[in-house]
């Protein structure tokens, strides 16, 4: 078994509840003991199976339990997000949406573990995040979080191969290992053949989407993408938010956006308005 | 993707603030070979000077000789002593010799001095400052039982010329006093007044003679090393072979010349702490540097520590960037070094027109001309020292970058 199937099984187990049957016949112990997985690939499977429970359990992928955070502005306290509440499944494709300075990447930067609420509790895959110290939560963010920023953000000295692999890197995958996978990735985001420029060499579509790529290459549980299309054109907006929803059809990658974007929110299945910090509505698409 | 790499890459992207702050190192590096080989090769000039003025580097004399230098304090078996010490690695020479304190006279007048009694069968010019700086004349040979060499400034106070006679009064072992006849054979000259006026050399048979000696006795036996930072080494091997007996010590050069010792060693410290405010400076101004360029990088740190990079590893980007600049700066240093180094190292800077050529301290002639000289185990010293700098200048910086949170970085623009 290759990690490349791994997704489509995932794929499977979440959307049906009889893939139980079809993990358990695959459990991972059992292709260990015949030798087919590598250490990496039994992680991998672990995750997948770890999803899959999650889904059969209805376990929220994110929760946010009455999450105020507030900021010391010299003498003036500003409630960035007061009493907000928030259930995030794996495999949504969802928007937080609302005008400048409702607490959209406020709410991101509380989920993505960047930054603590000053009261109550976030989860995500049923953790409580205060529970983590600063490494604790870096390593959750490098396992288990995927990041898409407005301004790409890309490392000006690494090249395309280089920053979509970052992550690996730091989870001390072989270099062997990481080049398969990241060439992987970027053949899917359409990046394969510019892998060796530098971002001084890539427009802003072609940065995002080596973004994107650097994002999703660890399978994390979920990706956190902030206006992500607030730099590109409208076409290459458009061919960038396609290429996620495909990512998050194909291969059941959840992602959350913090956007006033219409193109964004056209393609999310479910749109959570916020006003002044404070959910206004919860709207599920079809 | 390596840390190393990316410290490097980082490094390059300003390449031009890269390279002027590796200058800076690099200045380091010149000041620091410049001050530490000055004063190596002024030591070691001064130490060897010193040594061929009659001691030598290590003297192995009567244990109580060093505190109360009198004429019955003596080797009994010098030649003996001689022989072992010539058999020891790193000894170049020893040398068999009688010091003490004399009346010289010639005709109506007379002045107190030192004597120096030597073999002229063995004793070379290498060995031998006053043999070394011979004006007039020659050193009395073998078989010139009463040949002396006289300083400059004694021959002026005693109006001697070659050929003339000079009557020296000494106290012999047994407490009385002696007198010979020796005949002016060479006049030497120093450059220096208080040497040139009192120092006499005489042979050492003669010397033997009149002071009532065994035919192997001598007060030291002066040896001389090809280097003489291993005296101390040399010393412990040489005091082994006498353990047995009291009556023989091992000095080194340190001991016999305390002054000399202690003069080096205020000027080395001197030397030192005036490096160290240097490299103060000069590391001052490297943390600046990587500072700002962390300052200019917050964002893109908030961004390594969003996708998982922790703490540690960011505060080891930064510490390598300060390696890669100490490396840079230690080659660069080595390039505008060398030029510099070689040319004191071969022609050097004359002094002579400022102090004159009879400048002393701590009682031994000086060396006008500066010149460098760097042992291996200071140059590496040096690079050790700049290097470290380098990365001590490093660590307020890294721990700044460790130190911020991903969100507030972030938000910088």
């Amino acid at each position: 078994m290759r990690s490349s199937m791994l997704p489509g099984l995932c794929k499977l187990g979440c959307a049906s509840n009889s893939a139980k049957p079809f993990f358990g016949s695959l459990s991972g112990a059992r292709l260990r003991a015949n030798g087919i997985l590598t250490a990496y690939e039994n992680k991998e499977l672990s995750y997948f199976i770890r999803m899959e429970e999650q889904t059969m359990n209805n376990t929220p992928l994110v929760q946010l339990e009455n999450v105020s955070r507030i900021y010391q502005q010299g003498k003036v306290q500003v409630a960035a997000v007061t009493e907000f509440s928030l259930k995030v499944q794996a495999g949504e494709f969802s928007v937080l949406c609302g005008p400048s300075g409702s607490g959209k990447t406020t709410i991101l930067n509380l989920i993505g573990a960047l930054d603590e609420p000053t009261l109550g509790k976030v989860r995500l895959e049923g953790r409580d995040l205060a529970e983590l110290g600063r490494s604790g939560l870096a390593r959750l963010r490098r396992d288990r979080i995927g990041f898409v920023f407005q301004s790409y953000n890309l490392n000006p000295v690494l090249t395309a191969c280089e920053n979509a692999e970052f992550v690996l890197a730091l989870q001390n995958i072989p270099f062997a290992e990481r080049r398969r996978r990241v060439m992987a990735v970027l053949a899917e985001v359409g990046m394969a053949e510019l892998a060796e420029r530098r971002p001084d060499e890539l427009s802003g579509g072609q940065q995002q989407r080596v973004a994107i790529a650097r994002a999703i290459v660890s399978h994390p549980a979920i990706v956190l993408a902030d206006e992500p299309t607030a730099n590109v054109d409208s076409a290459t907006a458009d061919a960038i938010l396609d290429l996620m929803v495909k990512l998050n059809r194909e291969q059941g990658i959840t992602f959350l956006f913090s956007t006033h974007d219409q193109r964004v929110m056209d393609r999310a299945h479910r749109l959570i308005h916020l006003r002044d910090g404070r959910l206004e509505r919860d709207e599920v698409r079809g | 993707m390596q840390l190393a790499t990316m410290a490097w890459r980082t490094l390059m992207r300003s390449k031009r603030r890269s390279v002027i702050t590796a200058f800076s190192v690099a200045f380091g590096v010149l000041l620091s070979v410049t001050f530490t080989a000055s004063g190596d090769y002024a030591y070691t000039n001064m130490i060897n000077t010193s040594a061929v003025m009659g001691l030598g580097h290590l003297s192995v004399e009567h244990q109580d000789y060093q505190d109360t230098p009198t004429l019955d304090k003596r080797l009994l078996d010098a030649e003996a002593v001689q022989q072992k010490a010539l058999q020891i690695p790193g000894v170049t020479a020893a040398q068999v010799r009688i010091m003490g304190q004399a009346m010289f006279a010639s005709g109506a007048k007379s002045v107190g001095g030192a004597f120096i009694a030597i073999d002229p069968a063995r004793e070379t010019p290498a060995h031998n400052i006053f043999l070394r700086t011979l004006m007039e004349g020659r050193l009395f040979s073998a078989g010139e039982e009463h040949g002396v060499v006289v300083g400059a400034k004694m021959a002026e106070k005693l109006n001697l010329r070659l050929g003339k006679k000079l009557i020296f009064t000494m106290t012999d072992k047994d407490g009385e006093l002696v007198s010979e006849l020796g005949r002016v054979s060479g006049i030497f000259k120093t450059g220096d007044d208080s040497v040139d006026g009192t120092v006499v050399l005489l042979p050492l048979a003669l010397v033997r003679k009149a002071l009532g000696y065994e035919p192997s006795a001598a007060s030291l036996v002066a040896i001389f090393l090809a280097d003489h930072r291993q005296a101390v080494p040399i010393k412990t091997t040489l005091a082994r072979l006498w353990v047995k007996s009291q009556d023989i010590g091992v000095l080194t050069w340190q001991e016999s010349q305390p002054d000399l010792a202690g003069l080096i060693k205020v000027d080395r410290l001197f030397n030192y702490l005036l490096q160290f405010l240097v490299g103060l400076v000069i590391a001052a101004g490297i943390m600046n540097t990587l500072l700002m360029s962390v300052m200019e990088r917050r964002r893109e740190f908030g961004v390594m520590m969003a996708l998982g990079m922790m703490p540690g590893q960011v505060v080891r980007l930064v510490l390598l960037e300060s390696c890669w600049l100490g490396i840079l700066g230690l080659i660069l240093g080595v390039i505008i070094t060398t030029p510099w180094f070689f040319y004191m190292a071969t022609v050097g800077l004359d002094f002579s027109r400022q102090i004159g050529e009879d400048y002393s301290a701590g009682g031994v002639l000086v060396d006008p001309v500066m010149k460098f000289r760097l042992y291996r185990e200071s140059a590496l010293w040096i690079a050790g020292a700049v290097f470290s700098l380098t990365l001590v200048a490093g660590i307020f910086p890294a721990f700044k970058a460790g130190r911020t949170t991903p969100v507030e970085n972030l938000k910088q623009g």
